[in-house]
């Protein structure tokens, strides 16, 4: 019996026996010459060998970047911008930061307890939370300290490193005013306690006016369930503010006429001021936008054309406007703004750009329609002083040399 | 079809006159009856949260011995025995910085804090009388109650006025102000 590879021509002799044609047709000018054609790759895997739920391709690597403190309870990881296209993170990059570890909840048995000022205390399960009537709203989430290590001196050699606690989603689930109107809420009803359910209960003090504009009891995260670090199965979105107020693994709400001042809101998530008073409250996280390509970490090849590509967002509103300089700030220009603009949304920018191969520096500023327009570092110094570490949204200056290698850089 | 939709109106009118709802948020939304009402001892099995006026203080009591000893035992690791921190156990000091005892506003949030989320590996494990101790420990150690006799409970740990207060702003964007915000 013959061996296979007998019967069976290689995909190498297919190719050498095309570059002999090729070479054929470009001595001739006759178009009537026979040609072999580029051979099919054959049948791929069947659908039985494909999964029931789709994975990536292997050669797609994107990951994100794992930081802890100690006991690996308390930590995080950043979402990849730099290789992000459009405005959406795949939910498996989306960051995360936990302060007691990521809880496994069984859906049929969570629940929420809503209590406090209201007219009739409840507990809903999934099943009864689900039942209302839904939305579906896309909005960036950002930790308050996306950032924070770049506050004193450039340390990051990547975007995903100085930028990448933030990420973007399309969230599903019930209007927090629906679930509120339905037990009714009393007049002296200001805020509400967001509690989570994983190990440390993580409390969070949410203004009552924010619980009946847009904030959503959400269980769904671009068209599934939620991932478990992202809160499964129910999550509290309160969009534009500081990450950390979007309480996971959401168990209880109760509504009083005071906040509670928690740990989490009067230590790391306030904001200490150089005349030695501390901010508290400072729920927005404001304009901001960064150059995702090129960004640091990567290296032109040779003068020509470049897409400068990045993302912007606002806490406060919608982006309207975001300005690229390619020559150390002293020169601006538009960005286009990919549609759809939306509120508290990423928003993907773009601009065409020739580099001349000379060394410069490039970076972005963005406005929203509040008027607001992303600060220089200089500036937040001034109103933040050497700890203000936090809500970091200061302009990003990407450096690069005339190798074409860039860096992050402080001018 | 007419009964039904009367009846919720009903309903929601005789809610609404019973409880003062405020113009702002009243919503003549329709009820959709859906999930379970419950009862203040179901409620006070979750309700573990310490508001900044003590309601939520259970009872109970410890002093600064106490909450040495279990200091020693179960935090000392991570924060070090001078609650200087052990940067690689990711505890940070609690005598400067954002994690000075200080500096907190509240001595509620350090009790709530403690008790629902500490030690890290085994939340929720310390008793009443544990969580009201270590508050005192602290308290004494970092300076701001000098007196290392000290016994906290209910009632004199909703007492101590953190001499820190004053110094936090409330951010304007949150639509409240350093008065509304102030006990009654």
């Amino acid at each position: 019996m013959k061996n296979t590879s007998e019967l069976k021509p290689t995909r190498r002799h297919f190719v050498k026996a095309g570059m002999a044609t090729s070479a054929a047709l470009l001595s001739s000018t006759s178009l009537a010459q026979e040609t072999t054609l580029e051979p099919s790759r054959g049948p791929g895997r069947t659908i039985m060998e494909m999964g029931y739920y789709g994975e990536r391709s292997e050669y797609a690597k994107d990951a994100r970047l794992k930081g802890n403190r100690g006991t690996g309870l308390v930590g995080g990881s950043l979402t990849p911008l730099q290789n992000m296209q459009g405005m959406v993170t795949p939910s498996g990059l989306h960051f995360e930061v936990h302060h007691s570890g990521v809880p496994d909840i069984d859906p049929s048995e969570h629940k929420l307890l809503v209590h406090g000022l209201v007219g009739d205390a409840k507990v809903f399960t999934m099943e009864d939370l689900m039942r209302f009537p839904a939305e579906s709203h896309f909005h960036f989430l950002e930790c308050a300290g996306n950032g924070m290590g770049e506050w004193m001196s450039p340390r990051g050699k990547t975007v995903q490193q100085t930028h990448g606690l933030t990420s973007c989603s399309q969230w599903t689930g019930v209007p927090l005013r629906v679930i509120l109107n339905e037990l009714g809420i009393r007049g002296d009803a200001k805020w509400i306690l967001a509690e989570g359910d994983d190990g440390a209960r993580m409390t969070r003090s949410i203004p009552m006016w924010k619980a009946m504009d847009d904030a959503i009891l959400a269980y769904a995260q671009n068209g599934e369930f939620l991932r478990p670090e992202q809160g499964f199965p129910l999550r509290l979105l309160v969009p534009g503010f500081e990450g950390n107020m979007n309480v996971k693994w959401l168990h209880r709400l109760e509504v009083s006429d005071k906040p509670w001042w928690t740990h989490h809101e009067v230590t790391e998530y306030a904001d200490p001021r150089p005349d030695d008073k501390i901010r508290a409250f400072s729920f927005y996280m404001e304009g901001r936008s960064v150059i995702t390509s090129p960004s640091a970490g990567m290296k032109l090849n040779g003068p020509g054309f470049y897409e400068i590509s990045g993302l912007a967002w606002s806490g406060a509103g919608t982006i309207t406007k975001v300005e690229i300089s390619t020559d150390n700030g002293n020169t601006w220009s538009d960005a286009n703004l990919e549609a759809p603009v939306l509120p508290k949304c990423h928003t993907r920018f773009r601009m065409p750009w020739t580099w001349d191969g000379r060394e410069t520096t490039i970076m972005s500023r963005s406005t929203d329609d509040t008027g607001y327009t992303q600060p220089t570092y200089a500036e937040m110094y001034k109103l933040q002083g050497p700890i203000g570490m936090m809500h970091n949204n200061a302009i990003q200056n990407w450096h690069i040399a005339q190798d074409g290698e860039i860096t992050n850089v402080r001018s | 079809m007419f009964a039904h939709n009367t009846k919720k109106i009903i309903t929601f009118t005789a809610v609404a006159a019973s409880l003062s709802f405020s113009a702002l948020y009243a919503s003549a939304q329709e009820k959709f009856g859906f999930g379970r009402s419950v009862d203040e001892a179901e409620i006070a099995r979750y309700d573990s949260d310490i508001h900044t006026d003590g309601k939520g203080l259970p009872a109970g009591s410890g002093n600064v011995a106490l909450g040495r000893d279990i200091f020693e035992l179960q935090c000392a690791l991570c924060h070090g025995e001078n609650l200087e921190g052990v940067p690689e156990m990711g505890a940070r000091s609690m005598h400067e910085g954002r994690r000075d005892i200080e500096k907190l506003p509240y001595a509620s949030s350090l009790f709530d804090f403690i008790r629902r989320a500490m030690p890290l590996t085994d939340p929720g494990s310390l008793s009443n009388d544990e969580s009201y101790g270590l508050v005192a420990f602290l308290l004494n150690e970092t300076g701001v109650i000098d007196d290392p006799n000290l016994t906290l409970d209910a009632k004199s740990l909703a007492d101590i006025k953190m001499p820190n207060r004053g110094n936090f702003i409330i951010d304007p964007a949150s639509k409240f102000t350093t008065e509304d915000l102030e006990d009654k």
